[in-house]
């Protein structure tokens, strides 16, 4: 079917270019060869109006562009959240931050501070006493949460090892509120954050540890 | 049309801009604009999945190649040297890779081939009958070959001349016109041979 036809005649060589006549893809020479052999042809010139018709009839919508378009762009470019920070060392705690696995686990932390956070309050709040009530325990400074699987020799012995003690709790998040020694409490809570029964230990008295 | 009759080439997005705005656009490209090369994608973009569709039977893949093309333009425009037009070789491109990807995925197996002949009799709605004629055509060239479907489309469609063609499928020009040659008369046999029915 491909195969390269020997000499052609005027007749099949015109017709073979109808095409390109069609669409004005021919140079000077080649036009007026078919114009010659369309003047005496009637086929020929019947074909022609055929080629017009096909044409008009091969233009039809094209697919669209914009779905497209941001599939390739996705491919060369990746999007990626704008932040827009005045020091550089933000952005890069940004990006360490929406990371998926770290965002998790500061949003658990962060619930677990405001849920901790509300049990202080409730159980720090002033309460009403009567007189020849007992002393108020000492306030919390810290919030801890123990190991799942720590044993309570383990609890006992990280609350000793960093001279604290509860005075509050357990949360609803199985935390509990513990006092550390104001002039050794840095210590304590290095202790506590160092400890395997610990999962976690932060303060909550609004100071820097 | 002029007064010989001829039909100038295809009104499409590639026609209207200059080939200079072209090789000015590709010249950004090269630079790394990617501004210059989302325009000269989307000049491209309807050609390209107009001419993928004709040679492709997988929408996915025509999606694919389409992409791997334009890719190949922006990973590679400083590899164009200007002997042949822009589009040229940008076709090229997306024909190498439209055979590559058959070579890799084959045509789904068709239905058995169908009577594509329209019925002599007179449809009694003119807009029903042109859409039974133009259904019949494209089942027509539905049933070409892939390499004959290109030479159609680039015709018909992009409007390209034979020897720019035959640049594009990298075949002697001979072949290119005698390829359309054949196209042309199985489309012919399609609609029935009934050109008045076209006029």
């Amino acid at each position: 079917m491909d195969r390269i036809q020997p000499a052609i005649g005027p007749h099949d060589a015109a017709e073979e270019l109808l095409p390109w006549y069609a669409t004005g893809q021919l140079d000077a020479t080649e036009r007026a060869q078919v114009e010659s052999h369309l003047y005496s042809c009637a086929a020929c010139r019947e074909q022609l109006t055929a080629e017009r018709r096909l044409i008009g009839e091969f233009q039809t919508t094209s697919p669209q562009v914009e779905s497209g378009w941001a599939r390739l762009k996705a491919r060369i470019d990746p999007p990626r959240p704008v932040q827009s920070f005045k020091f550089p060392i933000f952005a890069d705690l940004w990006g360490i931050l929406s990371r998926p696995a770290v965002a998790t686990l500061a949003a658990a932390q962060l619930a677990l501070i405001v849920v901790g956070g509300g049990a202080l309050y409730s159980l720090t709040r002033p309460d009403y006493h009567v007189l020849g009530a007992a002393p108020v325990p000492a306030s919390a400074n810290a919030i801890v949460m123990f190991a799942p699987n720590a044993r309570e020799a383990d609890v006992q012995g990280a609350l000793n090892a960093a001279s604290a003690s509860i005075v509050g709790g357990p949360t609803v998040a199985g935390a509990y509120l513990v006092h550390l020694d104001p002039a050794k409490r840095n210590a304590g809570l290095g202790k506590l954050q160092g400890d395997q029964a610990v999962q976690l230990a932060q303060p909550i008295d609004g100071t820097a540890p | 049309m002029n007064r010989s009759g001829i039909i100038r080439r295809p009104r499409t997005e590639a026609a209207k801009s200059p080939a200079s705005d072209e090789r000015e656009l590709l010249a950004r490209v090269v630079a790394g604009d990617l501004r210059a090369f989302e325009r000269l994608y989307r000049l491209y973009q309807p050609r390209l999945s107009r001419f993928l569709t004709t040679l492709l039977r997988r929408p996915q893949l025509i999606e694919e190649v389409l992409d791997d093309t334009m890719m190949v333009v922006w990973q590679s425009a400083d590899r164009f040297r200007g002997s042949s037009k822009l589009s040229t070789w940008i076709f090229a491109i997306a024909y190498r890779k439209a055979h590559k990807a058959r070579l890799k995925w084959p045509d789904p197996i068709e239905e058995p081939e169908q009577d594509t002949r329209l019925s002599e009799d007179p449809a009694p709605d003119d807009e029903l009958h042109h859409q039974k004629l133009h259904d019949s055509l494209m089942r027509a060239m539905d049933q070409l070959s892939a390499d004959h479907r290109a030479v159609v489309e680039l015709t018909y469609f992009h409007g390209l001349g034979y020897r720019e063609i035959a640049e594009i499928v990298d075949c002697p020009v001979d072949t290119v016109k005698t390829r359309m040659f054949h196209a042309r008369r199985r489309l012919k046999q399609a609609i029935g041979g009934r050109l008045s029915d076209w006029f």
